[in-house]
């Protein structure tokens, strides 16, 4: 059996190109029809392993999601969805390995639209896995300024977020501020988002910035339980003891089981007791306040001591043990007959000397011991908001 | 052509715009006959080669896709029996189609397209590119573990032949279509056009020649702009980020290239062993030979490892992005030779381009795996160790050190791994080189009983030049411008038969003792010797041509000056026939 084709005909260069050309244009025409029906068929048997994927991976089986979405790819290899869901699953599947694959399919998507903030975002998270700051704060940005098909503005709002929670991971908190500082001017009037921003601020340490949001939840919803331990804790943190003992009373009446508000406010009701730098109390309130305050003084170096095993009182002929704690017994000892004039109106300075000790007296304690409870750490509280103010 | 046509009388009113009409489309196909000297014809029906072979392959591809998905289904989910009845029964009708329909289709299609280049004058009969194509899309389709590549090459030039001899155009240029075929055939299935061109020019054509460049790319590219437009500019990989930091870590890629080429000369070995003695065996048997291949491959992935059916471009991608350990990885090398050498020894059409990339990713990543196990401080990813072991195997087990290099490079778009994969394809082009002396496309075409030139051998065939059979300089050189008997004088005490004349201002000339003497005799002493000689100067040459370029002038001069390139005028030594014949013959 021999097969030929058909002889061409005119040794014509011009009507032997025309014939090509005709040929050729068959050609593609025919090819281009099989291709379409081809593809049609492919895409069909595509979505529907696509939806496999889909709920295999909405209900947290990631291996079967990832056949599936392998499949579905098989059947169209340039779906960017599908690669896009691969490479999601691909990453939430817990598996270190995994992650260079689904890189490698969100930078070829990015490549191809490197606006598309559904996949800045997914690179973000893979950054983010990997724990790379740099990358993950550009492509969360990406994210922020890409093009989004729905709902673009939540969309941004929730990437800056995750950014925010990410940093505060990594323990940026400066660059998680100035995210923050953005997050605040685009939030939409509902408490539930201010009482999320507020909460960010509160743990990236800005208390103003917390106080701000939690003040805003509180003027949406004045009974907000949340928003008002949170302006209580942030007002604590902020060494506004009056006004947290506020809220966090309010607090705790919104929600008696919010165990944090209540450490808060015995906290905060110990330091109003404590402090003698109070304005509204009488000279001999806060004598008596000092008074007291210098004999707890003692009491916690010579609780400390004994936990150190450090005699604080060496007997004659013993050779003084050297240590932070000898010191301060020794300036504490100094200091004690200075009490006795703490009534006369000339000694202005002397509170503030007197209290110095005992500030130093739980500072230093604090730092060997480990941190207070009660008073001590009400005292040590006011003496860090006294350093801070003198700063 | 372009004959006048009669316009007939002028009564005829009507008759005058019409002769208009005719006359134009005639002048203008005569104008553009001229245009198309058969050099710039050739070149346009490259680009013609390339559209109808990328249709041919998008074609291939999607005849492959089709078997394999109505066969076999998706790969990731497809279960059970089916992965080795099918093969298995696919092998059987494949072996049917082989042995009664398309007996021409067995073996590679590299080789066919060389023995068409070198023995049948361009021709490759249609109905190969017929039979390799559907049955190559069967046997791939249904999962037998052979590569798209070669039947791709293969369809392309075939397709180009029975295009050039329908046009009848000449037999020089009807031996180069072949080729140009090829291109672009392996152009689209690759979709790496500078690969495809670098491969049939070092493998099937084997020397550059502007000539034959131009069409070659041509219609690489356009056979890739047309796969391309149809499936996609997707590449067959996705490549990871692939760095080269240290130089230092270049003894690790070397490692990889020895264990490269080892796995190489296995693999060239275990065919070059087993085709002759399936071959020998009783023609029954070769209708089961690829069902038996077949039942082979559908239980290795029954047992576990589905990877090595087919191309196996799926699983290259996902060893690319480190999905699987290092045994895994090796386990699939080991597993893809088996299966490969015998789907291929049985006689199924298909090829070795996928297969060889296949089991050099495996290899690649296997031993990347191992190195970072003993030597954490390695930073050569996963990615960038299997995408260099796709290029190791490609350079020791097909010879081709040159497209192994490009193809990595085309295929990863990173120039940055440039270094490594020089350095491992060298190691791994050595070993295999000194391991198994017959490249593996030589040692199938004398299995088939053809004798092609080796194109390795060609390559390193060392050239004899002019400066090996040049004689030194003579003692005795005449000058044209003094007179004959002082020119006679100067040679009475010489015994060469003939000596060199410098001529004035340049140039050279030859006289012989005999000629020279007769002049004397004649009375002719008294003139200059340079205008007693002939007119035409002798040909001079040059150290380094090839001494094949001497060969044209020795019967017609006893002596052939060679001079320097810089100045003509100084003599480096000459050449006499006796001089070059004793060289080809020493």
């Amino acid at each position: 059996m021999s097969w030929r084709l058909p002889k061409l005909v005119p040794r014509s260069a011009p009507v032997i190109l025309l014939v090509l050309t005709l040929a050729a244009a068959t050609g593609f025409a025919g090819v281009s029809h099989l291709v379409t029906r081809f593809t049609a068929n492919q895409q069909s048997r595509g979505r529907k392993l696509y939806a496999l994927g889909l709920s295999a991976a909405s209900a947290g089986r990631y291996e079967d999601a990832i056949s599936a979405f392998r499949a579905a790819l098989t059947c169209e290899p340039a779906n960017s969805q599908y690669q896009l869901s691969l490479a999601r699953a691909l990453r939430d599947s817990n598996d270190s390995r995994r992650l260079d694959e689904a890189e490698s399919y969100l930078v070829a998507l990015w490549q191809r639209t490197p606006q598309d903030a559904a996949v800045n975002l997914a690179l973000a998270r893979v950054a983010a896995h990997r724990g790379s700051v740099e990358d993950a704060t550009r492509y969360y940005h990406n994210a922020m300024y890409g093009v989004w098909n729905s709902d673009p503005d939540g969309n941004r709002r929730r990437a800056r977020i995750e950014l925010i929670q990410f940093l505060l991971k990594k323990s940026a908190p400066e660059r998680a501020e100035s995210e923050l500082m953005a997050l605040a001017t685009s939030l939409p009037p509902e408490a539930d988002e201010h009482l999320q921003a507020a909460q960010l601020f509160a743990q990236a340490q800005d208390n103003s910035g917390a106080l701000g949001q939690y003040e805003e939840v509180l003027r949406l919803d004045p009974v907000n339980a949340a928003a008002l331990a949170g302006t209580g804790e942030a007002n604590y943190r902020s060494g506004n003891y009056a006004t947290a003992e506020h809220y966090l009373q309010d607090a705790v009446n919104a929600d008696p089981q919010d165990a944090n508000s209540r450490q808060l406010l015995a906290s905060s009701e110990e330091i109003l007791r404590a402090s003698p730098f109070h304005s509204h109390i009488s000279d001999a309130e806060r004598n008596r306040r000092i008074t007291a305050a210098f004999a707890r003084g003692e009491q916690r170096l010579t609780e400390c001591a004994q936990q150190k095993g450090i005699n604080l009182t060496p007997g004659p002929g013993a050779v003084p043990s050297v240590s932070p704690l000898t010191t301060l017994q020794s300036r504490w000892s100094a200091t004690k007959p200075d009490l006795a004039r703490l009534h006369s109106p000339a000694e202005t300075a002397l509170p503030d000397t007197i209290m110095d000790v005992v500030f130093q007296i739980e500072q230093q304690t604090a730092a060997i011991c480990g941190p207070p409870q009660g008073t001590d750490l009400a005292l040590l509280l006011i003496s860090q908001k006294r350093e801070a103010a003198a700063r | 052509m372009s004959s006048p046509v009669s316009t007939g009388t002028s009564s005829a009113p009507s008759a005058q715009p019409v002769t208009v009409r005719m006359q134009i489309p005639r002048r203008l196909f005569a104008t553009l006959e001229g245009v198309f000297n058969e050099e710039v014809f050739f070149l346009i029906l490259s680009v013609f080669i390339g559209i109808f072979s990328g249709l041919a392959v998008v074609c291939f591809r999607l005849a492959i896709d089709w078997m394999h998905l109505a066969l076999l289904g998706p790969l990731p989910q497809t279960h059970g029996w089916r992965l080795f009845a099918v093969p298995a029964l696919a092998g059987l009708v494949v072996a049917v189609l082989v042995i009664h329909v398309f007996p021409g289709i067995r073996g590679s299609g590299v080789n066919q397209t060389k023995a068409a280049l070198y023995i049948f004058n361009g021709i490759i009969p249609f109905r190969t590119a017929v039979g390799k194509f559907l049955c190559a899309a069967l046997a791939i389709g249904s999962g037998q573990s052979l590569g798209p590549e070669d039947p791709s090459l293969q369809i392309g030039a075939s397709i180009a032949s029975a295009l050039g001899r329908q046009l009848q155009i000449s037999r020089e240029k009807l031996r180069l279509m072949a080729p140009v075929g090829a291109a672009a055939g392996l152009a689209a299935a690759f979709n790496a056009p500078i690969s495809a061109v670098l491969f049939v020019i070092e493998e099937v054509i084997g020397r550059w020649s502007a000539g034959i460049l131009g069409s070659v790319v041509l219609s690489a590219v356009s056979s890739v702009v047309i796969v391309r437009w149809f499936l996609g500019s997707e590449p067959l990989f996705r490549i990871p980020v692939t760095t080269f930091k240290r130089p230092t870590e270049l003894v690790a890629y070397a490692v990889l290239g020895i264990v490269g080429g080892l796995a190489s000369v296995a693999f060239a070995k275990s065919i070059g062993y087993l085709r002759p003695r399936l071959s020998a065996l009783p023609r029954w048997t070769q209708y089961f030979q690829p069902a038996l291949a077949g039942l082979l491959v559908g239980l290795i992935a029954f047992l576990g490892a589905p990877q090595i059916m087919g191309a196996g471009y799926d699983s290259m991608d996902q060893a690319m992005h480190g999905q699987y350990a290092w045994k895994i990885l090796a386990i699939l090398a080991v597993l893809k030779i088996l299966a490969t050498t015998f789907s291929f020894v049985s006689g199924s059409p298909g090829g070795m381009f996928a297969p060889t990339l296949f089991i050099g990713a495996m290899l690649g990543g296997a031993v990347g795996d191992v190195e970072r196990m003993f030597f954490p401080h390695l930073t050569g990813s996963t990615g960038t160790y299997v995408l260099i072991g796709m290029g190791v195997l490609f350079a020791g087990f097909l010879r081709v050190p040159m497209t192994s290099v490009f193809m990595v490079l085309e295929v990863s778009g990173n120039y940055e791994i440039i270094v490594p994969v020089i350095v491992a394809n060298t190691f791994s082009y050595l070993i295999s080189r000194s391991l198994q002396h017959i490249p593996i496309f030589d040692l199938l075409t004398r299995q088939d009983g053809l004798i092609l030139p080796s194109l390795e051998e060609n390559r390193e065939e060392t050239i004899l030049r002019v400066e090996d059979a040049m004689l030194a300089v003579p003692a005795t050189i005449l000058s044209a411008q003094d007179y004959v008997d002082a020119n006679y004088h100067r040679v009475v005490g010489s015994t060469d038969p003939a000596f060199l004349v410098r001529m004035h201002p340049s140039g050279w000339n030859v006289i012989s003792r005999e000629q020279l003497q007769r002049l004397f005799k004649e009375g002719k002493g008294e003139l200059m010797l340079g205008s007693v000689l002939p007119k035409q100067f002798l040909p001079s040459l040059y150290p380094d041509l090839p001494l094949d370029s001497a060969l044209r002038y020795v019967n017609n001069y006893p002596l052939i000056p060679v001079v320097n390139r810089a100045d003509s005028r100084r003599l480096e030594g000459m050449i006499s026939r006796e001089s070059v014949f004793n060289k080809y013959g020493s």
